[in-house]
């Protein structure tokens, strides 16, 4: 069996698998949770409160004693999920709306004119407005990070559609009367596959972050519910006396998000050369 | 030439249109009701319904819309109900910190991303390349929380090099002000650098791929002038733009360093107030952030225009 | 040729703006210290308000006690002594009129002499406004000036607190100005020893010191006696992450910083100079309301079975680590007070999950969430209320935490519709009236029973101290059948003061009066 192109192109390039195989460990750590941490995340030990790492705690005891180690693997479920699910909604609706705004000319600048206001705010500040919106839910903070992102994606694909468009002499086979659906499900959805993979990876990267930040700032998830963003927003005023509280969560948004982000750079460096060149 | 600029402005006030209309539903849509949030518990029905009517409350909502739009043209964002001000005057406060701090950030993202992305460009694909892309990365998975956290135990805490908050006593001179912001400009400098190094590199190897860089090294220039002079010169644009864009989107987008320094910034402002319910401010300042950002990116896409020999009207 | 000058261009100014700021470093830390006009108080939030009969916040009184001042106030023993009245008030034999008589030649911030048109404006303000002011309007009769100087109360019937009641500086009894009495208050015109100055939200209060203030004679103590504006110019600036406050301290960037969270202690102990930690033991109570009047914990019987799932113990080791600095017990009055009691103290610190399933089972409870309002200013709040809600969990209750800015908090409590517990704290005084507001009408969580008006009547209507002390075990009763609220235990306070801040007597609400810069 011929694996597709891309996948052997990318097998290859040490740096991405070695980033795959990181991404790879922290899925598996999250999902299996209950077998990797010998404490439950949410058990306060008062008395434990603040420990270093040690053997019993690995990496050491927030300010209600709870586990660093058991609450930042149960974490990565939650921020994992939020990131996935808002790179998924946003690179869906971002690609039906570039996709639209690239092949129908009349609608691309209204369209895109929308696409300009949203990307007028800094992300986190409209994220912080739409949840505040909203109400603090897990849902509403995916729902806002979608519409934040959405504008990103649309923006890109549409330039992939625009390239692809005469690339493939779309005119041409429009006036031979087939369908503009099939032409774009067919034809042109395929050949945005990478750009949109692409996309996938850092909306995924930029999620992690935004969540972090905005339950950081306490406008994100509700507190009781273990992200890493809400494990610092909750500890940081105790970093001075246990540094692990802020420092440990930090490090695994860091390494996520640096995974994803060499993923997505490895991926789009084996773009279509023609593509690739043009796009730039 | 006049019909590129009117375009131009066409599309700029196309963009503020809908912003101003995504601004106005977002906080419509808010739960609560605004004027007894206003009022307080002590509010009657009767104040409630008089003070609906006085402020237009009870009309349908393009209507409100159109008065709201009439007073912002005029300069009236509307009253802050925590802050008992108008809320031109509680963004006017916060207009000096914010824009020193990202004026400092920026230019310390420049000072490290520019010389980075040359090098990178310039030695491509060699291990330095590697390590500047890499570092560039880095730079964009860190949490600005995080960065912020740590240095400040580093070197305000530990060190004490820098204040741990604010930004200086009520009559600081501008150097103590500085001073406060030292370190959360090198938080948001560095992790903005990433972008730079990142967009210098593309942005020079677009342009040393390019005829005229040909020319020059045939024409027996030293290395060190043809990218420095020939090359850079015309790099610099598109970087430049970034940069400006960036201090754009710093208004109101460096709310994480703001609340981890306790700096009376724009962002700041946006995130007590949605802690508050401050709609006038919510929805003042998000206008305000949004239109500035519009402005910049218009007045750049102009200059670039009139600049760049290429582009043809 | 070319290159030549653009390096040395390059270099130069990186070279400048290093050494600019080298020298802006060597100058950032004196900025702190020396001679200065000014003090540097580091507080917990910026003050929703300036009003003091609008807030029962402590923060509010902490800032405006120096703006306006009481009839009466505390001493050092936590007697009542007279403050803008001349002396104690004369009380007529039936214990229900009440003669103040004021200061002669009291200024204003506005120039003028206060007279007791102001007090009577004032003190009616107050009785609208503030929650305790409600309380002790409807013991009033009446109230009139009988002459320039001259106050009268009338009461209903006797009632002991109300010396007391005008005493407090939180939701204080402010007297001020008549003409400025508005709402929203647009001036600060009081007679303190500082006159408002300015307001920046978010940065700072300003208050400057009052030249023509008109200062009592007799040796401070307490918050009475002689007070003097030593410093010219005090800033109230709001610090609401406790780890800066306490990292500000410790660099000596504040003069005081009130509130840090009590595991700070060793390292303030360590300071080297820069810094004093104060610690105040049996300071005050943190202590849940909860809503009796809509929602789930109406209902009496849930509530006692909130009561059986909470464990004090375990909530105030959340919220203050070391046993030093709490105390877990079930008397609201420690031993040494007239009003120590035991009563109901069965119902404290039970723990007991399986038992609070069964009361709420039979208490007909459906699994409706139980909304639980904390905000993350006061650090021991959020720790607490995590705790309890771990507790409230395991005995099978549904919780919904909402953490919000306690400005918020402050807003939303006063709606019944928003909460069925929040978590706040207070002082712990003297006199049992004074705190928690549950105890007068109108306070948020609504109480209101036969029970308590009886038992209240009975130790309000004793003027004799002697006997009204073992009264206070009935009221303690009624608190722990009804629940109401729940008195959680007592904790230690901490602060920090820098060494230039000289003469600094610590206080519940921090004064700064007779206060010096070295």
């Amino acid at each position: 069996m011929q694996l597709p192109r891309i996948v052997r192109q990318l097998l290859h390039r040490r740096i991405v698998m070695v980033s795959a195989a990181v991404l790879l460990a922290i899925v598996v750590l999250a999902l299996g949770a209950p077998w990797f941490a010998s404490f439950d995340p949410n058990d306060t030990a008062v008395l434990e409160r603040l420990k270093g790492p040690s053997v019993a705690h690995l990496l050491g005891t927030d300010e209600l004693g709870r586990d660093l180690y058991a609450r930042i693997v149960y974490g990565a479920r939650y921020s994992l999920a939020i990131a996935a699910l808002t790179a998924l909604g946003s690179v869906v609706a971002g690609t039906v709306i570039g996709l639209v705004a690239g092949f129908f000319r009349r609608l691309d600048t209204p369209l895109m004119r929308v696409v300009d206001a949203m990307m007028s705010f800094p992300d986190i500040l409209l994220a912080i407005a739409l949840v505040a919106i909203l109400g603090p839910s897990l849902f509403n903070v995916v729902f806002a990070l979608v519409l934040v992102y959405t504008p990103r994606v649309a923006r890109v694909v549409r330039a992939s559609t625009l390239v692809v468009r005469e690339l493939l002499f779309v005119e041409a086979v429009r006036a031979l009367g087939v369908r503009t659906s099939r032409i774009l499900w067919r034809h042109i959805l395929p050949n945005l596959m990478s750009p949109i993979l692409v996309q996938v990876s850092f909306i995924f990267a930029y999620a992690i972050l935004a969540e972090a930040g905005l339950s950081f700032l306490g406008v994100g998830v509700p507190p009781e519910i273990p992200t890493w963003g809400t494990m610092v927003a909750g500890s940081q005023q105790y970093a001075s006396q246990a540094m692990g509280v802020v420092l440990f969560p930090g490090l695994a948004i860091i390494f996520t998000a640096l995974s994803l982000q060499l993923l997505g750079d490895g991926v789009r460096d084996l773009l279509d050369p023609k593509l690739k060149k043009t796009l730039s | 030439m006049h019909r590129f600029i009117l375009s131009k402005l066409g599309g700029m006030l196309a963009v503020l249109a809908i912003v101003a209309v995504l601004v106005f539903v977002l906080t419509r849509a808010a739960s609560g009701d605004p004027v007894s949030v206003l009022l307080g518990d002590q509010a009657t029905a009767d104040d409630i319904a008089r003070v609906k009517k006085d402020y237009g409350l009870d009309q349908p909502l393009p209507v409100q819309f159109g008065y709201w739009l009439r007073e912002v043209v005029r300069g009236n964002l509307g009253q802050s109900i925590f802050l008992q001000r108008p809320v031109t005057q509680a963004l006017a406060e916060r207009a000096e910190p914010t824009t020193l701090l990202a004026l400092m950030a920026v230019a310390i993202a420049a000072a490290i991303g520019i010389p980075c992305g040359i090098v990178s460009a310039v030695y491509r694909g060699s291990v330095v390349d590697q390590l500047f892309t890499g570092v560039a990365m880095l730079g964009a998975s860190i949490p600005s929380f995080w960065l912020g956290i740590v240095l400040m135990q580093m070197f305000a805490v530990s060190l004490g090099w820098f204040p741990v908050s604010g930004y200086g006593a009520p009559d600081a001179p501008l150097a103590e002000r500085l001073h406060a912001l030292t370190l959360p400009a090198i938080v948001l400098g560095t992790l903005n650098s990433a972008l730079i190094i990142r967009f210098t590199r593309a942005s020079m190897l677009d342009v040393l791929g390019e005829d005229y860089v040909r020319t020059a090294r045939s024409k027996g220039l030293p290395e060190r002038t043809v990218v420095l002079k020939h090359a850079l010169r015309n790099a610099l644009v598109p970087i430049v733009t970034v940069l400006g864009l960036t201090v754009a989107l710093m208004i109101g987008g460096a709310v994480v360093t703001e609340t981890v320094f306790g700096l009376p910034g724009v962002g700041n402002l946006v995130v007590s107030a949605v802690l508050r319910r401050d709609y006038p401010v919510i929805q003042g300042a998000l206008l305000v952030i949004a239109a500035i950002y519009v402005l910049i990116n218009f007045s750049i896409d102009l200059l670039y225009a009139v600049v760049d020999p290429r582009v043809k009207f | 040729m070319p290159l030549a000058t653009p390096r040395r261009d390059f270099l130069q100014r990186p070279l400048a703006w290093a050494l600019a700021a080298c020298l802006i470093g060597a100058g950032g830390p004196t900025f702190a210290q020396g001679p200065r006009p000014y003090a540097t108080l580091a507080m917990v939030a910026e003050p929703q308000t300036l009003d003091p009969m609008a807030s029962t916040a402590d923060l509010v009184g902490t800032i405006m006690q120096h703006v306006y001042e009481p009839l009466y106030t505390f001493d050092a023993k936590w007697n009542v002594v007279p403050m803008l009245a001349e002396s104690l008030p004369k009380i007529s034999a039936d214990g229900k009129t009440y003669g103040i008589s004021l200061r002669k030649g009291v200024m204003l911030h506005s120039g003028r002499e206060l007279n007791a048109d102001d007090v009577v404006a004032s003190l009616q303000r107050w009785m609208d406004t503030s929650p305790r002011g409600k309380a002790v309007g409807k013991e009033l009769e009446s109230i009139k000036a009988k002459g320039p100087l001259e106050v009268e109360l009338v009461l209903k019937g006797p009632y002991a607190p109300l010396v007391a009641q005008l005493a407090l500086p939180s939701g204080m009894a402010a007297i001020m100005a008549k003409e400025s009495i508005a709402s929203p208050l647009k001036e600060f015109v009081g007679t303190g020893p500082y006159r408002f100055k300015e307001r920046k939200p978010d940065q700072y209060v300003l208050l400057t010191r009052f030249d023509k203030y008109s200062a009592r004679k007799e040796p401070a103590s307490g918050y009475g006696g002689k007070r003097e504006a030593l410093i010219e110019e005090l800033r109230f600036v709001p610090v609401p992450s406790a780890n800066t406050r306490v990292e500000g301290a410790l660099a000596g960037q504040y003069d005081y910083a009130d509130l840090l969270p009590v595991e700070a202690l060793p390292r303030l102990e360590k300071a080297s100079g820069k810094t004093l930690p104060i610690m105040t033991p049996s300071f005050g109570f943190p202590y849940l309301v909860l809503n009796t009047k809509e929602g789930v914990a109406a209902n009496q019987a849930l509530r006692r079975a909130l009561q059986t799932a909470i464990g004090e113990g375990e909530m105030l080791a959340a919220g203050f680590g070391d046993t030093r600095f709490f105390t877990a017990e079930g008397n609201h009055f420690p031993k040494n007070s007239p009003f120590y009691s035991a009563a109901g103290t069965e119902q404290y610190n039970q723990r007991n999950a399986k038992q609070a399933k069964e009361l709420a089972e039979k208490a007909g409870y459906k699994g409706e969430p139980i909304r639980v309002l904390t905000s993350r200013q006061y650090d021991f709040h959020y720790n607490m209320a995590l705790l309890m809600a771990e507790q409230l969990k395991r005995a099978g209750f549904k919780v919904d935490l909402n953490v919000v800015d306690w400005a918020t908090l402050v807003q939303r409590r006063n709606d019944s519709k928003l909460w069925d517990i929040y978590i706040t704290h207070s002082g712990q005084f003297p006199e049992p009236m004074l705190s928690p507001p549950q105890l007068g009408d109108g306070a948020p969580g609504w109480w209101s029973s036969p029970a308590k008006q009886a038992a209240l009547s009975a130790f309000n209507q004793q003027s004799d101290p002697a006997k009204r002390g073992a009264l206070w075990g009935k009221v303690q009763q009624v608190v722990y059948d009804e629940v109401p609220y729940i008195n959680v235990g007592k904790f230690a306070s901490l602060s920090a003061k820098s060494p230039a801040l000289d003469n600094y007597v610590p206080a519940t609400w921090p004064f700064f009066w007779n206060a010096k810069i070295k």
